[in-house]
């Protein structure tokens, strides 16, 4: 029971988060540089037809007037019509998001894939080469852009080897899976380092506790102690910074998708950018501060299952 | 006297003199294209993504030639300009069809048209804007104009006059020409266009399918109707490197717009063909030829004698090394490519060094002044461009500092007059010089490409060009509006490059023209 209200009460504080990003997106859109009426209609455009499309967009209209109706409007579910696309930007966002909602479930799981394990092996190995040889390559990994990591996987494991596709997205769950796994992987090798030192760090840090010791001092065999333990305790600080890596993962998609032609919500997000797209920008903007509120009420709830100090009022 | 121009259509003469040959047919060719279609619509189409690609759709009543330098017979098979040059009469071809295999006549030709002049609807009008009536009698054609017009026959072969079909735009979804013209293209069925190719799959921002229009008029080597393809696949990927990488890979048989510095490596690939095709591109710098600055400061490039000292410094050979890997060459056309009609072929300032620093100080330019160059940010290109002006500048006394800024921020500088210098570039869109002469020159159309300069002279040159039929006396305006504009140099004119297209060797056939349309009716991919 007090979990639930635990959870309507951050949902409940999630309203006022929501209307500070439409104020905040809405003014930070207003004040790039650039007019959208020459987004649309390119240079070449008279002034004439310039002036006809600002008035045919409203942009002509006050700040206060503009707000009140995306804000309305959006309260209503409509978020208005795309000026590129030239259709609803719901429905551009309802097309997209699944194929970056796999791209990003599957970075994170590969990212805990990768570095659970291995955070492990160099805890439990600390200071010796096993540890060594996994810190040095994940500190590559960290410092390598991810654009960077990308175009590598590409030309080898795509263009070379031909074991992946190029680009692209696929039909169903196994051929996004086929289509996704490099631009996931890429992200996921950037995002499992940050894991992997963290994890690594608090496993160490657990392994010297207390309890620990008086674990092993009862004779508790070791699997038993590295599973109800270590693991869990150690967890519970990686899960945070797993919520603020999703965060982060959100924007990496810009990137991730551009050059791996995924035809997902990041790159529709710099091409709206581009374009001066409003509406688009705004929706896409209010989708990924709902998506992250969401990961984080998550993170916190699934923080609370593991650790009973920080159970939920 | 009336003054025959042309007689019969290109293609259907050569339908029955072409003896029949094998011809390789069907087979998908899949592109990757830099950027998407958002609405491929004749009167709607602004942006090249869109424009390059209505000629697949839709056909016009006339077209340029192959190489871009004459107009030939389109779906008119012949057309004749009255000796007043008031009047141009087009013969329709007989058995003309759309995509879905209803007859087009002479309605769709006249509702087309009247689309296409319609000033409250796409930003092309002014194009037609010496058209007073269009009439049909049968399948004749009557264009009547206000004022004689050179460039009417030019602008009967351009994207926004191609032909629709009249019944299915009527019957289309939406309340207003717009609506009607989104709901089809979103539908991607075969209908609304006559073109040798039609929408059937589209996804925003992702990919999009032509296929084949089965009752295109136009034949083949083989005498059957063209295209040889059943299909063309795009893929949209904005990123150069991964759209080689797609072609290297063998996930596509073509990439638009490949990076001059890749040319090299691709040409040595033996499964690529790298083509460079000619383009009316030009890749040039307004220059801020105002009093003062926006913000009211002095000026130092509103003397002539600055902006010709700029562009005597510029190595333009050595900057065609540096960004296009030697693919360019210099400009010799002040206001257009040197492939264009009516160029002139001039010493356009090559590399005087001693000239340049003459004409600075007789323009008494101090050492240190600051002239700031607007680029594009995130493009190479740009930034090769302003590494090499810096230093090439220097001499001069010339501090040039870089301001980078995206594409939308630039346009809304360029209009303001916010700017000293800027980056740009053109390719036409008319297979006539017109068009890019008044966008660089005539000042009262975005006083001349943002510059702020302006010439009683060459505008009222500009003015009488547009109405001079005969083609002696207007070259010669046009000859003359060139050497002004040379002389007062309100650009930095720097180069023409051509289009870079890589195509896999089993591709044949695919053409991009000089003014960018990519034609795929007469490309075949070997199976």
């Amino acid at each position: 029971m007090a979990g639930l209200q635990y959870v309507l009460k951050r949902l409940a504080l999630m309203v006022p988060t929501f209307v500070l990003v439409m104020i905040i997106i809405f003014l930070l859109v207003r004040l790039l540089p650039g007019d959208p009426a020459i987004a649309i209609a390119g240079d070449k455009a008279s002034d004439a037809d310039l002036a006809a499309i600002r008035e045919k967009l409203g942009l002509n209209d006050p700040l206060l007037v503009q707000f009140w109706l995306f804000f309305t409007n959006t309260l209503q579910g409509d978020l208005g019509r795309s000026i590129m696309m030239r259709t609803s930007v719901s429905s551009v966002i309802i097309e997209r998001l699944p194929t970056t909602g796999f791209l990003a479930l599957l970075a994170v799981t590969l990212s805990l894939l990768i570095a659970g394990p291995l955070a492990f092996v160099a805890a439990l190995n600390r200071g010796k080469w096993p540890d060594t040889v996994i810190r040095t390559l994940f500190q590559v990994g960290l410092s390598m852009p991810v654009f960077y990591i990308g175009l590598i996987l590409l030309t080898f494991l795509a263009a070379q080897l031909r074991w992946f596709p190029v680009g692209g997205s696929g039909d169903d769950f196994f051929g996004q899976l086929y289509y996704l796994f490099l631009p996931s992987m890429t992200v996921a090798l950037y995002t499992s380092a940050i894991i992997m030192r963290n994890l690594r760090a608090s496993i160490i840090e657990v392994l010297d506790a207390e309890y620990v010791q008086f674990a092993r001092a009862k004779g508790l065999p070791n699997r038993l102690i590295l599973g109800r333990h270590v693991l869990r305790n150690a967890l519970i600080s990686t899960i945070t910074l797993l919520g603020l890596s999703i965060g982060n993962l959100m924007s990496g998609t810009l990137v991730t998708e551009t050059v791996f032609a995924v035809p997902g919500l990041g790159r529709l997000m710099l091409e709206a950018i581009f374009a001066r797209d409003y509406p688009l920008i705004q929706g896409l903007t209010l989708t990924f501060a709902i998506l992250v509120s969401i990961v984080f009420l998550l993170t916190d709830l699934f923080q609370s299952l593991l650790d009973p100090r920080m159970r939920l009022t | 006297m009336t003054r025959t121009l042309m007689a019969a259509a290109l293609a259907a003469t050569t339908a029955l003199v072409t003896p029949v040959v094998a011809q390789e047919r069907g087979g998908t060719l899949n592109f990757a294209r830099y950027d998407g279609s958002r609405l491929i619509d004749p009167i709607y189409a602004d942006r090249n993504p869109d424009i390059w690609m209505v000629g697949s759709l839709f056909d016009t009543l006339l077209r340029s030639s192959d190489d871009g330098k004459s107009i030939v017979g389109g779906l008119a098979e012949g057309f004749e300009v009255s000796e007043d040059g008031k009047t141009v009469t087009l013969m329709l071809q007989s058995g003309l069809k759309f995509a879905d295999g209803s007859a087009l006549e002479a309605d769709d030709v006249l509702f087309s048209l009247d689309r296409a002049r319609n000033g409250d609807l796409g930003p092309w009008s002014g194009m037609l804007g010496s058209v007073s009536d269009v009439t049909a009698d049968g399948s004749t054609i009557t264009v009547s104009l206000s004022q004689p017009d050179p460039t009417i026959l030019s602008m009967l072969a351009t994207f926004n006059t191609a032909i629709v079909n009249k019944d299915v735009f009527e019957a289309a979804e939406g309340a207003t020409d717009q609506e009607k013209s989104a709901a089809i293209f979103a539908t991607a069925s075969a209908g609304v266009g006559s073109g040798a190719f039609y929408v059937c799959g589209f996804e925003q921002g992702a990919s999009m399918d032509f296929c084949a229009n089965e009752h295109h008029w136009e034949m083949g080597a083989d005498g059957k109707s063209l295209p040889y393809l059943d299909k063309v696949h795009f893929d949209i990927i904005p990123d150069d490197a991964t759209r080689i990488l797609k072609l290297q890979a063998g996930e596509v048989d073509a990439v638009e717009f490949v990076p001059f510095s890749r040319v090299a490596e691709l040409d040595a690939d033996p499964a690529i063909n790298m083509n460079l095709y000619p383009s009316t591109r030009i890749i040039y710098s307004p220059i801020n030829t105002r009093e003062s600055r926006a913000d009211g400061s002095a000026n130092p490039l509103k003397d002539v004698r600055v902006r010709q000292a700029i562009n005597y410094a510029t190595n333009k050979d050595a900057l065609i090394g540096l960004v296009l890997q030697g693919a360019g060459q210099p400009m010799t056309a002040p206001l257009m490519s040197s492939s264009t009609r009516l160029a002139s072929k001039l010493d356009l300032y090559s590399y005087d060094m001693n000239k340049a620093k003459a004409l600075v100080k007789e323009a008494g330019i101090e050492a240190g002044t600051k002239v700031i160059l607007t680029t594009l940010a995130g493009s190479s290109d740009d930034a090769t461009i302003f590494a090499a002006l810096q230093q090439m500048w220097a001499p001069l006394g010339i501090d040039l500092v870089v301001e980078q800024v995206d594409g939308a921020t630039r346009g809304a500088k360029n209009r303001s007059g916010e700017f000293d210098i800027h980056t740009y570039g053109w390719v036409d869109d008319v297979n006539d010089p017109s068009q890019v002469t008044g966008w660089l020159g005539y000042s009262p159309v975005r006083s001349a490409v943002g510059t702020g300069w302006e010439s009683a002279k060459f505008n009222e040159l500009f003015e009488a060009s547009g109405k001079e039929m005969d083609q002696a006396a207007r070259a010669q305006q046009y000859a003359e509006m060139q050497d002004i504009y040379a002389e007062a140099a309100p650009l930095l004119f720097m180069y023409e490059t051509p289009f870079a297209v890589a195509v896999s060797t089993a591709v044949d056939g695919y053409v991009q023209t000089p003014l960018g349309a990519n034609i795929f009716s007469r490309a075949t991919v070997s199976k």
